[in-house]
């Protein structure tokens, strides 16, 4: 909901993602505070940045998939696996650029999530989450499988750092800077898909797909295009991850990071893309906070040993999860709107 | 008067003293100062697969630290200090928080877990100039040349490989060892270990026939049928090299299957104390093996076992003696002794990441300055791992005791896989 006297006159400013001044002051100042960071920052938060970017990457993809449109997917951190493996080996094998390589893994990325969104066309719900686990083991089986020379099996594959005509993303404050240009861009198309013709018909097909097919949407075509966008959008983030760490290995893609991909919408608020990057800037400061708070603690308190410590703050993480489930399952993005109608019509109650 | 007197006496001598006491302190703040701690960086895993066998892990590490830093790194004017971090085994998690470490600590060495510490470190390690050193054996996937990531043991493959050999030939058949493998696909490194092992018998036909490899999920409740299916294929021993769970299921397995007196053979990470822990009791592994090239946690007086007792005592380590205590102790005593080495050289200001793997490559180490910890070491820019003189221990459960069985059984020559 708009502020009091803010309106649309036209179908360009009904359809503007940034609709008042103040709006893009504070996205300005947000954007200046991201790009800064490097120089006001530890490289420590800048290296949790890089991370949080990545994910956030991915964790849209997921977003667009089961939040926008309904399609519930467990298998997200294969796409990405596919998406940083495919990104290696172009740049390893057939020796791409990074810009070339990234755009196309994340492609190789969408066509392989096509495969499971073909699968969605007939089967939804417990069944389609139980497809994308098989994507998830599927593709664990092909890299292990498969020739050692092709995919690297157990070995993984090693690339050298990005490099744009000659400037290498070799150090923690450029990757960062690449990773948030990508990131830019990737969330301005997740903004432009969500408010998009198709955006509003992944979200009648998230809410009722008979209805959707009986108002003539093409359903089967709708569930395909979320799978292959949600995978496209993991692939990016694979690729990203892949210059990043430099090597590529299949457990750095298990069905555990998919799980908490799913924890990071659920906790933001499904279906919004601002709700995806808060659920991955919440959930990741919250495992990080206990990396940085728990060898503190084990040093100061020596009663305290570390396997006490460190266990029970991740019974706290996962009750973190489980106090979203329970108290706020539509996310923060939820209260975050209540509170903000709750501002903009005070002293009415609505 | 006399009072007086005598105090007059006395305030000279209070001074002389006083002056003496306070001369006393300066030197010895001087001495203080003279000390320079530099930083080791803990990666531990307590929230992760290595949960249960971490304690023993970093309590041993920091108990070497402790120990170097007051018996030798004080006459040298150097301290090691070691911050432990959890990363859950976690590759991202490793990769998120490793610059943060570098940054804040600035380490002059790393002692990590294993694999997943090598995946997300090796490639900038170069760069960041650090050397990390890991307690468990090697990797083929690291198996490269100039590396910043170094194993006191060879690979896990090697090991197996010199136990097979040593079996093969206590058989006292002309005929092939058969081995079943229980591995896994959700770690690259379990994989890793039984392509090397298959490697092995493809190469020496007359010592290891593999029957077949099944692949488990990472924490197996039952495997009856599929170690029926070894049995049936004729196995004479069977290869856990997962984790403890894996140990557990198999003996289980073979148990119910009255199939007892096949032989599992085990590494030091998984090792026969934490498995028969598992199992309720120490006598459920007997007749079971554990191979590695490290010292075996017997309860003999070795000069390892000594050690031991000297840490828990004086240094107020908590852990039990274990394997795991054993993988710990080696990667701090390779740490500590390359900075000695640093020191020795370049003087107490002198200690760099670049310095302590220098020293790493150029000074071997004898199996007498790691207290029997390890055997004689030498690295080279060839592998990560020592390529000479490498041996390993195995040793068994005899009656319900562990019991060493067989020292410094030399390690074949293995082609990577």
């Amino acid at each position: 909901m708009d502020p009091a006297g803010v309106f649309a006159t036209s179908f360009a400013k009904d359809q503007a993602l940034i609709r008042t001044r103040s709006q893009a002051v504070a996205l300005g100042l947000f954007l200046i505070a991201l790009l800064a960071l490097p120089v006001y920052s530890e490289i420590r938060w800048v290296a949790i940045m890089t991370s949080m970017l990545i994910t956030a990457v991915v964790v849209m993809g997921l977003q667009i998939n089961t939040g926008l449109a309904g399609q519930v997917n467990l298998g997200q951190a294969a796409f990405m696996g596919v998406g940083a493996y495919a990104t290696a080996l172009l740049a390893t094998k057939a020796n791409l650029p990074f810009w070339l390589a990234l755009p196309l893994g994340g492609l190789c990325a969408a066509l392989f999530g096509l495969v499971f969104g073909m699968a969605a066309m007939r089967i939804k719900g417990f069944y389609l989450a139980l497809t994308t686990i098989a994507a998830q083991i599927l593709f664990h089986f092909f890299v292990l499988n498969l020739p050692a020379n092709w995919l690297g099996g157990s070995n993984g594959i090693t690339l050298e750092a990005a490099e744009f005509f000659g400037f290498a993303f070799n150090t923690d404050t450029r990757i960062y800077y690449l990773c948030l240009v990508v990131a830019c861009v990737m969330v301005a198309g997740a903004y432009g898909v969500a408010r998009s013709r198709h955006g509003r018909i992944f979200a009648a097909v998230r809410d009722d797909d008979v209805a959707s097919g009986m108002m003539g949407i093409n359903v089967v075509r709708t569930k395909v295009l979320a799978f292959l966008l949600g995978a496209f959008y993991a692939g990016i983030g694979g690729g990203l991850w892949a210059f990043y760490v430099r090597f590529v290995a299949i457990d750095q893609f298990t069905l555990i990071h998919s799980i908490w991909f799913i924890a990071m919408i659920i906790v933001g608020g499904m279906g919004s893309v601002t709700g995806a990057l808060i659920g991955v800037v919440v959930i990741r400061t919250v495992q990080e906070s206990i990396t940085i708070v728990g060898p503190s603690l084990v040093e100061n308190f020596s009663f305290l040993s570390g396997d006490v410590v460190f266990a029970v703050m991740n019974i706290f993480l996962g009750g973190v999860i489980a106090g979203f489930l329970i108290f706020e399952p539509r996310g923060l993005m939820h209260r975050w709107n209540i509170i903000k109608r709750s501002y903009r019509t005070w002293p009415y109650p609505y | 008067m006399k009072t007086t007197k005598q105090n007059f006496t006395v305030l000279p001598k209070l001074m002389r003293w006083g002056s003496l006491g306070v001369a006393a302190l300066c030197l010895s703040s001087t001495a203080h100062a003279q000390v320079t701690t530099y930083n080791v960086a803990g990666l531990a895993d307590f929230t992760g697969p290595y949960a249960n066998i971490m304690k023993d892990v970093t309590g041993c590490r920091r108990g070497v630290l402790d120990w170097w830093s007051e018996e030798v790194g004080k006459s040298l004017g150097v301290a090691l200090r070691i911050k432990e971090f959890d990363t859950r085994y976690d590759v991202a998690q490793v990769a998120s928080l490793w610059p943060g470490i570098k940054s804040e600590l600035n380490p002059v060495v790393i002692l990590g877990v294993g694999g997943a510490d090598t995946n997300a470190l090796q490639q900038r390690l170069p760069n960041d100039k650090v050397s990390l050193i890991l307690g468990t054996a090697g990797y083929g996937f690291a198996w490269k040349s100039d590396n910043w990531a170094f194993n006191g043991r060879a690979t896990y493959p090697h090991e197996a490989a010199a136990f097979y050999t040593w079996m093969q030939k206590k058989s006292g058949s002309s005929a092939p060892l058969k081995v079943g493998v229980i591995s896994s696909e959700v770690s690259p490194a379990y994989v890793d270990i039984h392509k090397g092992v298959e490697k092995f018998a493809k190469d020496n036909p007359k010592i290891l026939e593999v029957v077949e490899t099944i692949y488990t999920e990472a924490q197996p409740t039952d495997l009856t049928q599929q170690v029926n299916r070894l049995v049936r294929k004729g196995a004479t021993v069977l290869q856990v090299y997962t984790n403890t769970a894996s140990v557990v299921a198999t003996r289980r397995a073979l148990q119910s299957l009255g199939k007892s007196n096949i032989p599992i053979v085990v590494s030091a990470h998984n090792g026969l104390q934490s498995s028969g822990k598992a199992l309720g009791d120490l006598s459920q592994m007997e007749g079971n093996y554990e191979v590695y090239g490290m010292a075996m946690p017997s309860e003999d007086a070795t000069p390892s076992r000594t050690f031991f007792d000297k840490l828990r005592t004086q240094y107020k380590v908590q852990a039990e003696y274990t394997s795991n205590c054993i993988m710990g102790m080696s990667q701090a005593i390779i740490a500590a002794r390359a900075v000695e080495q640093v020191v020795k050289v370049k003087g107490a200001g002198g200690v760099t990441g670049e310095a302590v793997r220098a020293a790493l490559l150029s000074t071997p180490m004898t199996t007498e300055r790691s207290f029997g910890v390890l055997p004689n070491i030498k690295f080279s820019n060839e592998a990560p791992f020592p390529t000479e003189g490498l041996a390993v221990n195995i040793s068994t459960i005899e009656k319900g005791k562990y019991k060493l069985v067989e020292q410094n059984v030399p390690v074949p020559v293995l082609n990577k896989w």
